[in-house]
């Protein structure tokens, strides 16, 4: 080979499929759907019969309160003018205040999204780095008895409810051996505390997770191993080892990671249970504590923050799936 | 060529010698003994096909050579010595390297044999993995290898990932990866199948080509008689799991011993020049193989078979210089074979059609356009093209009784048309009548009654059947559909079967449990369930053995004459479609380029793209092996269809005018409609 032709080839980029451009596409989409998100919590307010400032502030607002919202949120001028004013004010971070503290939404959110936060990201961490190499050894050795033996836990696990696992959990290991705090985040400031008072809630958030992931790895392994370009690779002579993890799971892994983004994202909400149980801050618990007492500018606001993240964080999943699978970024 | 063996080609050097290799599969059944004490050799530095129809055990030879067997099969005794080593008793590691480095796999199919999520530059590292080499010197061998297998601007597209290549570079890279790391052995496992006959001949070339560069040893599994006469010097002929004939190529084909490498040779449509109406054919079944016959396994479909044949089993007998068969009629008596060959084909009395009979279908100037973008996406792109033309100013007639042959490769329209015929695809433009009714435009309500009249015979011929209705309930469908309430069901079914062949006994079974041929039958049937005037096939015979296509090639045939049928026959086939075709309309890029008497056009193609087709066709003859690829390329995208004559860039004729100006319809002496500036006859 001349020397020319040798350069040329050690500066191939790794993906030579567009990448940015997918990424710009799929942005459009995401900026779409928080739109209509926007669109439906504004409406929600409206399409309600009655007026929107008594709904908004709830039956023990007094006729000023009302008449001060009814003033600050315009309900006077013609709704176009009206859900303008909303758009702005959610996109430059005013969501509102507090009913009863007068306190900004976003401050409110922001103070307990973290929480939720931390326990989503630790709960599916730890299922997924259980889960998935679970997942995939049963798939190499389908129905040998490590197979069978996570199959039934698998299925174990999806069973049981979170609020089960969360209750059980916290009277075991806090109550009975005492080897954890029983409530709470932790001291804001400790790290440390902070640590030890995740460990009962991602267990229980996440245990359902171990199985289903093992159970959908399984699955999406045992079809792309029986796969033509699988025996191929066998017949090229490949390492066993690049086979199974850097051929089969690098394809089956793609479902999952859809699965895992919107998993993750349901969390933000879902964990509810865990936090009450365990009685720690939280976008769940908080929504359930506003929309029992009515209110509603703060479940407006969290709603819209929950699924602004939402909306991210698919969008994050669809960029990984798509930076591993180049025929993703050329079908959009 | 190389038809001579090399100078240092001595007798008995084996690169691989198979002895008494048994293979069993475990089913659900019982245990299916694939392959029964095969015992073949592979010259070195020669190219050895494996000729056999589905159920021969070809495959299982191959994948038992690479211990890559499926998981419910194994080998039950035999040996397999490479290089004087028994493969069958290698370690993992040793196995490894024997896998890749020493016998390269060119697969069947580039499309799932190639792993969509890698590029080929990390499935090449990847193959590489154990060459003692810098990275950068590995990636300059292989953009050297696919420089070599024909890939323009390798050093680009070696960073591109297998979606982005056509099937032919596909399987040009496939060969690459094959040969990457020089191994002794090369295995093909039906290298050309998935291909158009274009890309079939070049591919076939490549191999030939590069077996004499890298004087590597071959083996081809194959269906395809032609492509192993094409390429191969030594033959195998297998059937039921058994070697029945194997020798030099030339000799076999010569002089072919066992009744039933006759029978296959016989079958081939390409072999058969003239066009005739009745196609030959094997009668009967494999032997069922989980109790394989003790005797001859070909007994029960042999023309030839006396007492012995069912006692004992036949061995390899000498049946000429260079090639054995095991048949008992070379044990003594000499065998009289053109006696009691299949039934010789015969030209039937055509009914004549008469030229000014109104056709029955009439289509004229026929546009169709798939939207390939959504509005939004034309909205943020406005120079992006919405949609792509498949079809372009297709007109044809189809008068009535007649047999029209619809051929082109992967792309030219030929399923769309049958389609758009039906009102199954909508049309931009133009328009297509059926016994005068125009068609375009037409509602679904009011085309349901003229469906009737109007059948398809769909391309894939289990999965276009409902998996979970039995054979009875799907060939009566079509009354339940149009005419609910038509009497005696099962007298009807049993009609339609008994006018097909089916067995009586297969309509209460699923589709999974019929055989390609049987499936095809259900096809048939369903479509002449309501008798209709017009039967539109779509690639009739795709998939079937060859000792059976001429089977359902017949029938179709016989149903045309008993029942006054018109036929628009849809294939990608030449040599299937002009044994039934009546007249030929040859697709490129969504054009008609090419269309007239059948026999007309195969004797003297007049369009250069269609000369390339006929001339594409390998011949089940070693005597007759061409020389030169008739068209280098491949079908363009229609995405991207090129400027003047569309098929200028591959054309051995191309001038300024063909790039510049698209050619257009014009009539030759003989009545032929062809679409070029330069027709070969005039």
């Amino acid at each position: 080979m001349c020397g020319g032709r040798l350069a040329a080839a050690l500066t191939i980029s790794r993906t030579p499929a567009p990448m940015w451009s997918y990424f710009v596409k799929r942005l459009g989409l995401s900026a779409v759907i928080v739109l209509c998100a926007l669109l439906t919590l504004f409406l929600l307010l409206h399409l309600i019969p009655g007026d929107p400032a008594r709904i908004a502030l709830g039956p023990r607002a007094t006729p000023e309160v009302i008449a001060r919202y009814a003033e600050k949120m315009r309900l006077g001028e013609p709704i176009l003018t009206q859900f303008w004013i909303y758009v702005t004010n959610a996109l430059t971070g005013d969501l509102g205040a507090d009913v009863f503290s007068n306190r900004p939404v976003l401050t409110i959110v922001l103070e307990v999204l973290p929480n939720t936060l931390v326990l989503a990201i630790v709960a599916l961490a730890w299922a997924a780095l259980i889960g998935i190499p679970l997942g995939c050894l049963s798939a190499v050795r389908p129905n040998s008895w490590f197979d069978r033996v996570t199959g039934l836990l698998s299925v174990a696990t999806i069973a049981i409810p979170s609020f089960l696992v969360s209750i059980w959990s916290l009277l075991v290991f806090a109550v009975m051996l005492k080897w954890l705090p029983v409530i709470g985040a932790g001291d804001p400031g400790d790290y440390l505390d902070q640590a030890v008072h995740l460990i009962l809630p991602a267990f229980a958030v996440g245990l359902g997770w171990v199985g289903y992931l093992a159970r959908m790895v399984r699955a999406s392994m045992l079809e792309v191993m029986s796969e033509n370009y699988i025996r191929a690779a066998r017949a090229f002579g490949l390492r066993e080892r690049t086979v199974v993890f850097r051929y089969a799971l690098k394809v089956a892994v793609l479902p999952t990671i859809t699965l895992v983004g919107i998993g993750f994202s349901g969390l933000l909400s879902g964990a509810v249970f865990a936090e009450i149980v365990f009685t720690r801050p939280g976008a769940g618990k908080l929504i359930y504590d506003m929309v029992v007492n009515r209110n509603f500018p703060v479940v407006q606001g969290a709603v819209l923050i929950i699924t602004a993240l939402y909306v991210l964080i698919t969008l994050a999943a669809d960029l990984l799936v798509a930076w591993l699978d180049p025929r993703v970024r050329d079908s959009l | 060529m190389m038809d001579a063996p090399r100078p240092d080609h001595q007798l008995g050097d084996n690169l691989v010698e198979i002895r008494d290799l048994s293979v069993t599969f475990e089913t659900g059944r019982g245990p299916v003994r694939a392959l029964r004490n095969v015992n073949l050799d592979v010259p070195r530095g020669r190219i050895l096909g494996i000729v056999g129809e589905s159920g021969s055990g070809k495959s299982t030879v191959i994948w038992a050579m690479l211990r890559l067997l499926a998981e419910n099969g194994a080998v039950t005794g035999g040996r397999i010595d490479f290089n004087g080593r028994d493969l069958l008793q290698l370690d993992a590691d040793a196995l490894r390297a024997f896998r890749g480095a020493q016998a390269g796999v060119v697969f069947q199919d580039p499309m799932t044999s190639q792993i969509p999520v890698k590029s080929y530059l990390q499935q090449f590292l990847d193959i590489a993995y154990r060459q003692k080499a810098s990275r950068a010197e590995k990636i300059a061998h292989a953009i050297a290898m696919m420089r070599r297998v024909g890939i323009p601007d390798p050093e680009q597209r070696i960073a591109q990932f297998p979606h982005q290549f056509s099937g032919g570079m596909r399987q040009r890279t496939g060969i690459a990866m094959a040969l990457l790391m020089h191994p002794d052995l090369v295995i093909a496992d039906e290298p050309t199948t998935a291909l158009d006959v274009t890309m079939e001949a070049q591919v076939i070339h490549l191999l030939r080509e590069l077996q004499r560069e890298f004087q590597t040893t071959m083996m081809i599994v194959s269906h395809n008689l032609g492509l192993v006469a094409e390429l191969c010097d030594e033959i195998v002929v297998m059937y039921a799991g058994e070697v029945v004939e194997r020798g030099d190529i030339q000799s076999v084909f010569a002089n072919p011993s066992h009744p039933y490498t006759r029978a296959l040779i016989d079958c081939d449509p390409a072999r058969v020049l003239e066009r005739t109406r009745i196609l030959p054919t094997i009668p009967g079944e494999l032997p069922n193989l989980r109790h394989p016959p003790r005797a001859c396994v070909f007994v029960d479909r042999c023309p030839h078979a006396f007492a012995r044949c069912r006692e004992e089993k036949p061995r390899l007998n000498k049946a000429d210089e260079g090639h054995v068969a095991a048949c008992h009629l070379l044990d003594g008596v000499r065998p009289v074979m053109h006696a009691a060959a299949p039934a010789p084909a015969q030209d039937e009395v055509v009914p004549a059609i008469a030229g000014d009979v109104a056709p029955l279908v009439a289509v004229r100037n026929l546009a169709v356009s798939f939207q390939v973008r959504g509005p939004v996406a034309a909205l943020l792109n406005p120079g992006l093209k919405t949609s792509i033309d498949i079809l372009v100013d297709v007109s044809l007639d189809l008068k009535p009784g007649e047999t029209l042959g619809l051929v082109g490769e992967s792309g030219s329209g030929k399923t769309t048309l049958g389609r758009a015929m039906l009102g199954l695809v909508k049309a931009q433009a133009g328009s297509v009548t059926f016994k005068g009714r125009e068609l375009i435009g037409l509602g679904e309500g009011e085309l349901r009654p003229l469906r009737q009249n109007m059948a398809m015979m769909f391309q894939d011929p289990i999965g276009s059947l409902s998996p979970r209705q039995t054979v009875k309930s799907l060939i009566l469908e079509p009354f339940d559909v149009h005419r609910p309430a038509s009497g005696n069901r099962d007298a009807l079914a049993v009609r339609l079967a008994d006018m097909v062949n089916l067995p009586r006994d297969l309509l209460a079974r699923y589709p999974h449990q019929l055989s390609g041929g049987q499936a095809r039958r259900v096809g048939v049937a369903r479509a002449l369930a309501l008798e209709p005037d017009l039967i539109i096939a779509d690639e009739p015979t795709a998939g079937l053995d060859v000792s059976v296509q001429g089977d359902v090639l017949n029938l179709m045939r016989r149903l045309q004459t008993e029942h006054g049928l018109t036929y628009l026959i849809i294939s990608h086939n030449l040599p299937v479609v002009r044994h039934i075709s009546d007249r030929l309309a040859i697709m490129y890029l969504g054009r008609i380029i090419e269309m007239g008497d059948a026999t007309a056009i195969f004797a003297r193609p007049a369009h250069p793209y269609t000369r390339a087709l006929v001339d594409g066709i390998p011949r089940p003859d070693p005597t007759q092996r061409r020389r030169l690829v008739s068209i280098e390329g491949e079908v363009p995208s229609i995405a991207r269809r090129p400027q003047g004559c569309e098929f200028n860039a591959r054309c051995p004729h191309a001038t300024d005018l063909c790039r510049a100006e698209m050619p257009a319809q014009q009539t030759l002496g003989d009545g032929r409609m062809v679409r070029c500036h330069y027709p070969l006859i005039d």
